[in-house]
């Protein structure tokens, strides 16, 4: 328990002048980001004042109507539910799972390797490539869709996956925990390699048992990285987007639309540049909030630790 | 003694757990592989056979699809061009994001906790949204087609979940490392280079199997930059096959099955890294 | 230490310089070119100043991209100072590739397009030329169907061409109507339910319809109002604005359409079903009918098991007309591909789409598949496509597709709405309203 304590304590260092240096080794990032995020988060913020078909200059300048339309929207409030729905999911079933898998083929088993691989396998394959191959899994025909076929023959209830409005949800939500799986997985087994070795084993000396390593030294040593994977699934979440789009388009009727396809709905299908900006502004102010109460939260935990 | 005896009783009561483990294990990797076995029996189907019967095993294999890809001079352009953005991009990316994550994870300076926050807007505003003005800026750097352009702008877009994810892992570096190092005279950018890095390998090459990923599967940054067949990428190859009207699944996967290999095979390459970086760390601490 | 932080940095400056000298390069040497040609006064009178036309296109099937490309060569061949660059991309990627190109107000040459209400509004902002005096030299605008050429115009001005136009219908499999005995053409609504009935009781899909794409589905809606309300009714909702989306016609199609919803039409899963799945049941000879557009017959073929289709027992009629409707029969709906010319466009691209449109290059095009053919004496044989040609030439009022026809915004929201109705997730009043309000918005209030 000592050596969890050391290692957690990281104290602030002194100032040397050395250090100042190190500043320069943000500029070359920071440039990029001005130049290609920075801009355009402004340049949106100019064009989410107008009404504006993207052909051309934006001319019709109309305040900030666009953003009161998008409170108004009971669609755009649908979009902003299910992305949540997709949030939560994410946090609460998705990463438990990615760390369930991670702590179980991190160490001690045969062929580690191989799943690791096959775990991330998915994450390798585009999104593209993902929507179109889960649509036809989704097939509710069973000679063709591959997932009613077993509920088939299990004799359980088909069902319509992507039809049904109240199921597309949770049927997207599938598809994103097998394509991002692999991606906090990863996170995870790279954790984990990160703990020292030592301190595990000098705890199996002291005789602890398995479930107390793992409650009382691995998740604890893996905080850090469970707090950052947690934080890029929400973010991640937030922004879900080719595999809705190409996999319903936001449908039926809405019932899978999310931030994303909402947003692209109306700058690339309607043309409604200004509205679709001003829903990007949106989008960016919402992860926005959630990162600063984040990091807030992080930060003071940190310092207490 | 005590201890191996206590080992055998342990054992006993954890066989049931054991056997769950692998049924659950078993259940993830069907979860996972099924769709990936279909994607490549897919490739080996005709369009039709794909639309009809698109779970079922192609007997037999047809793999003109997988030939006529490969005799497509443009596939290999696009694998050239893939190639390239990847490296360039995943390059800049862990450099970049290793030099500020360091700087996060390890400087205490006043405002720190705003410019990280600054440097998270990548994961806020991603290049989907971003687009529209992303094309007039380099169109204003006149790098259109171009594609340094491409490495450049995707670069930018993974700056901050590599920044985040880097920070995280540098932070867990045991600081008794760093104030030995100052001891023997080493700076800060010193310890970064020499000590840090070395150490972090396994982190480093987590980030570049996320950044080779993300590069590779870019669809709309590399449409919209770049207007010549000859400088597009894989991804945009995939479009060749979809149509107006409808799309050759069969083509489609039998590209993506070509397309996935070598990010598959950077992948295996990193993961080694990934999971035997550590053992010589930490015999160094 | 030092050393190495002044290599990343010296490595930043470099990259930076780089950006910063070809983005000097691309501000001063490119405009520079073409002002300085003229200047240097070439003394060769026949020789004409070269000239580039950007060609963006979306056929992305193998064989049409290389008849396109073949196409282009040999009119480079005949021009030598013309240089065709195309760019081929698939469909939903090159809208939204140019959605970023348009915000400059700069065009491609040539490019895409289905005419209506988005070519409308590139108008209006000043994106595409007025080749209208250009198309009519040597009396070329002649030799073209005057309804096709009119999806290309707007206010009685071209600003493109079709090469393609035909007309939706239904596509029906012959031996399925005889397994249950119905007989084809089906002439009206009530003999359509009476058939669905048919082919329910002998086990047989009887439409093969494609929700999850939206446009699919909007066909039968929009059909249905274009039978029931008549030209009359559309003109007064969207043209002139004296009617509305919420009148009788347009709320009527809606119950009408459920009719067939509740009458189990259509395949399990419809509402989430592409194009391509509709087109698979419809290819394997497992559905009877589909309402589909002049392209019906190639996506089965492609889609089918054994890449055949059902062409040998492929038959078409128009859509069934509803007892006591407005229209006249003969109404169709329909549409096409054609190009329209971007406003800094060479004269040669209109010479190369005169080039595109004689009648021996339409009846390559028509072999490969691309569509029905525009020029006046185009042969034709196969006998379906020959059915929508006279479909489309005997309507005295053809109604292009409500979403290519009504403005970039109000087109999405009907194919939404028919959605909403066959989910049963919206009644047709409320869908109505909702296409209403967004008229009001793009078109303008009701008068």
């Amino acid at each position: 328990m000592v050596t969890i304590e050391t290692l957690k304590k990281r104290k602030s260092r002194r100032f040397s002048s050395d250090r100042i240096k190190v500043f320069l080794f943000l500029i070359p990032a920071a440039v990029l980001l001005l130049v290609f995020l920075v801009i355009p988060i402004f340049q949106c913020l100019y064009y989410s004042l107008f009404n504006w078909n993207g052909m051309g200059p934006a001319e019709d300048f109309i305040g900030i109507i666009n953003y009161k339309k998008i409170i108004s929207d009971n669609v755009f409030l649908r979009a902003l539910g299910n992305t949540f729905a997709i949030v939560g999911l994410s946090l609460f079933v998705q990463l438990p799972l990615a760390l369930f898998l991670a702590i179980m083929i991190g160490r001690g088993i045969k062929g580690r390797a191989f799943y690791r691989t096959v775990f991330f396998l998915p994450y390798v394959l585009s999104e593209t490539i993902t929507a179109v191959m889960w649509r036809i899994l989704y097939n509710p025909d069973p000679s063709r869709g591959f997932i009613n076929a077993v509920f088939q023959a299990f004799g359980w209830k088909m069902q319509d996956w992507l039809g049904n409005m109240n199921l597309v949800l949770f049927s997207i939500f599938i598809v994103l925990t097998w394509k991002y799986i692999g991606f906090h997985m990863l996170l995870y087994i790279t954790g984990l390699q990160n703990i020292p070795r030592d301190v595990e084993e000098a705890a199996l000396i002291d005789g602890v048992n398995k479930r107390q390593m793992l409650t009382y030294i691995t998740l604890p040593l893996l905080g850090g990285t469970i707090r950052t994977s947690a934080y890029l699934s929400v973010l991640g979440s937030l922004q879900v987007y080719a595999i809705v789009w190409i996999m319903t388009k936001g449908g039926p009727v809405n019932a899978s639309e999310v931030l994303s396809t909402y947003m692209y709905r109306f700058s690339f299908v309607r043309f409604q540049l200004g509205y679709g900006a001003a829903v990007a502004i949106v989008m960016l102010i919402i992860s926005l909030i959630f990162s600063v109460t984040y990091m807030s939260i992080t930060r003071r935990t940190e310092h207490i630790a | 003694m005590s201890d191996s005896d206590a080992k055998k009783s342990l054992k006993f009561i954890e066989i049931i757990p054991v056997i769950l483990k692998y049924i659950v294990l078993v259940l993830a990797l069907l979860f996972i592989l099924v769709p990936i076995v279909i994607i490549i029996f897919g490739g080996l189907k005709t369009r039709g056979e794909f639309y009809t019967t698109p779970y079922m095993p192609p007997i037999p294999p047809k793999w003109g699809n997988i030939i006529k890809i490969l005799n497509m001079p443009i596939f290999w352009y696009m694998m050239r061009n893939s190639i390239v953005v990847t490296l360039a991009s995943t390059a800049g990316v862990v450099i970049v994001s290793s030099m500020s994550a360091f700087v996060f994870a390890r400087i205490d300076f006043k405002g720190k906790g705003s410019l990280f926050q600054f440097f998270t807007l990548g994961l806020m505003f991603p290049a989907t949204v971003a687009i529209l003005p992303i094309f007039l800026i380099v169109r204003q750097l006149g790098l259109q087609n171009n594609l340094i352009s491409v490495i450049l702008v995707l670069t930018t877009f993974q700056i901050s979940m590599s920044t985040v994810i880097l920070r995280n892992f540098f932070m867990e570096i045991p600081s008794e490392l760093q104030d030995a190092a100052m001891i023997d005279g080493c700076t800060t950018i010193g310890f970064f280079w020499r000590i840090l890095l070395p150490l972090a390998k396994p982190s480093l090459a987590a980030v570049a199997s996320l950044a080779v990923v993300n590069t590779w599967n870019d669809l709309l940054v590399t449409l919209v930059l770049i207007d010549k067949e000859r400088l597009w990428t894989l991804q945009l190859g995939v479009m060749q096959f979809q149509g107006q009207y409808g799309q050759d699944l069969s083509l489609v996967s039998a590209f993506l099955i070509l397309a996935a290999i070598p990010a598959v095979i950077f992948y295996i390459f990193a993961q080694r890294h990934i999971v035997s970086g550590l053992t010589a760390g930490s015999i160094k601490g | 230490m030092k050393k190495i932080l002044t290599l990343t940095l010296v490595a930043v400056f470099m990259v930076s310089m780089l950006l910063m000298g070809t983005s000097c390069k691309g501000a001063e040497e490119e405009p520079a070119a073409p002002a300085e040609e003229p200047a240097a006064e070439e003394p060769a009178p026949e020789e004409k100043e070269p000239v580039t036309i950007t060609w963006w296109h979306i056929q992305t099937e193998e064989s049409q991209k290389a008849y396109w490309q073949d196409l282009a060569d040999r009119f480079m061949d005949a021009n030598p100072h013309v240089t065709i660059e195309i760019t081929v991309m698939e469909n939903e990627n090159f809208k939204a590739k140019m959605t970023t190109v348009m915000q400059t107000g700069e065009v491609p040459d040539l490019f895409q397009s289905w005419g209506g209400g988005t070519m409308n509004a590139q108008v209006e902002a000043g994106l595409l030329k007025d080749i209208t005096d250009k198309l009519a030299e040597d009396g070329f605008a002649d030799t073209i169907s005057p309804g096709a050429l009119g999806v290309y115009s707007y206010n009685g001005r071209n600003y493109g061409v079709p090469r393609d136009m035909g007309m939706v219908g239904i596509f029906y499999n012959t031996e399925l109507f005889d397994k249950a005995g119905v007989t084809a053409p089906i002439a009206t609504w009530a003999d359509l339910l009476e058939a669905v009935d048919k082919f329910n009781a002998a086990g047989i899909t009887p439409i093969a319809e494609a929700a999850g794409d939206k446009w699919p589905a909007a066909f039968s809606w929009e059909y249905l109002v274009t039978r029931i309300g008549g030209q009359a009714a559309f003109d007064a909702a969207a043209n002139t604005r004296t009617g509305s989306f919420t009148d009788e016609p347009f709320v009527q199609a809606g119950y009408k359409l459920l009719e067939l919803v509740d009458a189990d039409a259509y395949q399990d899963g419809f509402l989430a079903a592409t194009w391509g799945d509709a087109a698979t049941i419809m290819g394997n000879g497992e559905a009877a009918m589909n309402c589909m557009g002049q392209w019906g017959p190639g996506s089965y073929r492609e889609n089918s098991a054994d890449g055949k289709g059902i062409d040998d027992k492929l038959g078409w009629f128009p859509f069934p007309m509803v007892e006591g409707g407005a229209g006249n029969p003969n109404d169709a709906l329909g549409g096409g591909n054609g190009f329209v010319v971007g406003k800094d466009a060479p004269d040669e691209a209109v010479d190369f789409l005169k080039f595109m449109l004689t009648v021996e290059e339409q009846d390559k095009q028509t072999e490969l598949g691309m569509g029905v053919p525009v020029v006046k004496g185009a042969t034709v044989e196969d006998p379906i496509l020959l059915q929508i040609i006279e479909g489309r030439d005997k309507a005295e009022y053809l109604q292009l597709y409500y979403d290519q026809y009504l403005p970039p915004a109000m087109g999405s929201v009907v194919n939404d709405i028919v959605q909403g109705i066959m989910a049963k997730a919206m009644t047709p009043e409320e869908a109505c309203q909702m296409l209403e309000d967004s008229a009001v918005e793009n078109i303008g209030p009701r008068k």
